[in-house]
């Protein structure tokens, strides 16, 4: 017996690599998703997830478009370059209200709260005229730069002769928020 | 008969009379026994299809598997548009982040921009501002800014007086253009856009943290909210709308500077061309995009 006749074996092999073959493909299918390598080693679709995410931190220009006056009277100050929310909060909800009333009349905006102290506080929308807002940038440390208008408070105050140096208000007794010249 | 039994050439009888017609110079005949008869040649054809069948069969099976082109089948996009490689960057924008340690002052309003604008835990960053103070004794000092503040925080400072200089220097992710991070991602979460940003894919992302150990400037965290790696992604979605990141929207002092870099007309081209800039951590060849003006030895 010479001859190599029995090709059932060769038949079963072949079967059962194609078999490890197609599950091979099943499971990719399933593991792999559709858009991946379209244009690179990653999911393609993934950048258009990311892009989706609102943008939250406003420009100034979008409160401007309602409060022009402030826009005026900052123009060329030295707080022309403070954003409206460092000092009025994030006002993530309040600019969303405001343009839902802009095409809806009946929809009123609700007014700004007085700031809590806390500059991570969750009030959206706040109006600050405390000397701890002035002071988180302005309060001279170690580091600065030497151009820019920082103050010891102890001194400036009594400099200046404040009338209550631990006032909220004090700093606003001779400047102001928005135009800053005393 | 299994083909285990196929015939060798020094099996008795299946190779009598192999050397009469001179194909046995070489090899088993030569040591006697196969002096009548040559082996078969069909069974030798045999042994040798069975092996090429074999052999293409388990090749052409494991290719399957292999093939991208298998599983996608014919679905949306045509053959034609499918890209045979990595896409060409040259026509997408290419942006920039310059950071000026000579203008920031260290109120950190960027870090609480950046924490609204991307939902960012507290107690972790995506971006930070470290402080270096060189004493005139020689010490170097570094502390983090406080996100509400030096005043706010009532830490104790430095007396100016003991203090030679000063700086404080922002840090975020730098964009490497050859970025650790994304090599060793396990599950191709991490990517590098188009425009060469690099994201997370949250939804891929498994957790695994090698990214987070893989970035040199530590930029890479494991938010304990979504337990998914998270980083600085320059903003993506809010360059994607024209806009700038949140930490520059929010810096008073014009410290940090994004633009475009292939726009000469852009401040950040324009600073750039200007200025003297550098990269941390040049050393590590990982080309990053940000770049920093007055950088000393001392800052990593």
């Amino acid at each position: 017996m010479t001859s190599f006749n029995d090709t059932r074996h060769l038949w079963a092999l072949g079967a059962f690599l194609a078999a490890v073959g197609l599950v091979g493909m099943v499971v990719r299918r399933e593991l792999v998703p559709d858009d991946f390598g379209r244009q690179g080693p990653y999911r393609a679709s993934a950048l258009a997830d990311v892009a989706a995410r609102p943008s939250l931190f406003q420009a100034d220009a979008t409160c401007h478009a309602c409060h022009a006056s402030v826009e005026h009277e900052r123009a060329g100050k030295p707080h022309e370059a403070v954003r409206c929310a460092h000092c009025h909060g994030h006002a993530v909800e309040h600019v969303a209200m405001a343009r839902k009333a802009a095409e809806d009349s009946s929809i009123a905006v609700p007014p700004a709260a007085e700031w809590d102290g806390d500059f991570l506080t969750k009030i959206d929308l706040y109006v600050t005229k405390d000397r701890a807002t002035c002071l988180s940038c302005h309060q001279a440390v170690v580091g600065m730069p030497a151009d820019f208008k920082k103050i010891d408070v102890a001194v400036h105050l009594e400099e200046q002769g404040a009338s209550e140096p631990l006032a909220k208000d004090t700093c606003f007794e001779c400047h102001g928020g928005h135009d800053t010249a005393p | 008969m299994s083909f285990f039994d196929l015939p060798i050439v020094t099996s008795g009888p299946a190779v009598s009379g192999a050397c009469a017609s001179g194909g046995c110079a070489t090899g088993g005949c030569a040591s006697g026994g196969c002096s009548t008869a040559r082996p078969d040649l069909k069974s030798e054809t045999s042994r040798r299809d069975f092996l090429k069948t074999a052999t293409t069969l388990t090749l052409g099976a494991m290719s399957l598997t292999l093939l991208p082109g298998a599983m996608a089948g014919d679905d949306a996009v045509p053959p034609a548009s499918k890209p045979s490689g990595f896409p060409s960057h040259a026509k997408k924008p290419m942006y920039g982040f310059l950071i000026d340690t000579t203008k920031c002052t260290g109120a950190g309003k960027c870090l609480t921009a950046c924490r609204v604008e991307n939902g960012v835990p507290e107690g972790q960053a995506r971006t930070w501002v470290e402080r270096y103070v060189h004493f005139k004794d020689g010490r170097v000092e570094v502390d983090l800014v406080p996100e509400i503040g030096y005043a706010a925080s009532g830490e104790p400072q430095p007396a100016a007086e003991d203090v030679l200089r000063a700086y404080f220097v922002p840090k975020l992710c730098n964009q490497c253009v050859d970025a650790p991070c994304n090599q060793v991602c396990p599950v191709h979460a991490s990517i590098k856009s188009p425009e060469g940003i690099e994201l997370v894919d949250t939804d891929r992302c498994i957790g695994c943290g090698y990214c987070v150990q893989a970035c040199p400037y530590g930029i890479r965290y494991m938010n304990h909210e979504t337990n998914v790696a998270d980083k600085c992604n320059w903003c993506y979605h809010r360059v994607m709308r024209n806009e700038q990141p949140a930490c520059v929207e929010a810096c008073p002092t014009g410290a940090r500077v994004f633009g475009r870099i292939d726009d000469p007309d852009s401040e950040i081209s324009k600073r750039l061309a200007t200025l003297p800039t550098s990269v941390l951590k040049q050393h590590l060849g990982t080309l990053p995009l940000t770049r920093y003006v007055g950088l000393t030895d001392e800052v990593t």
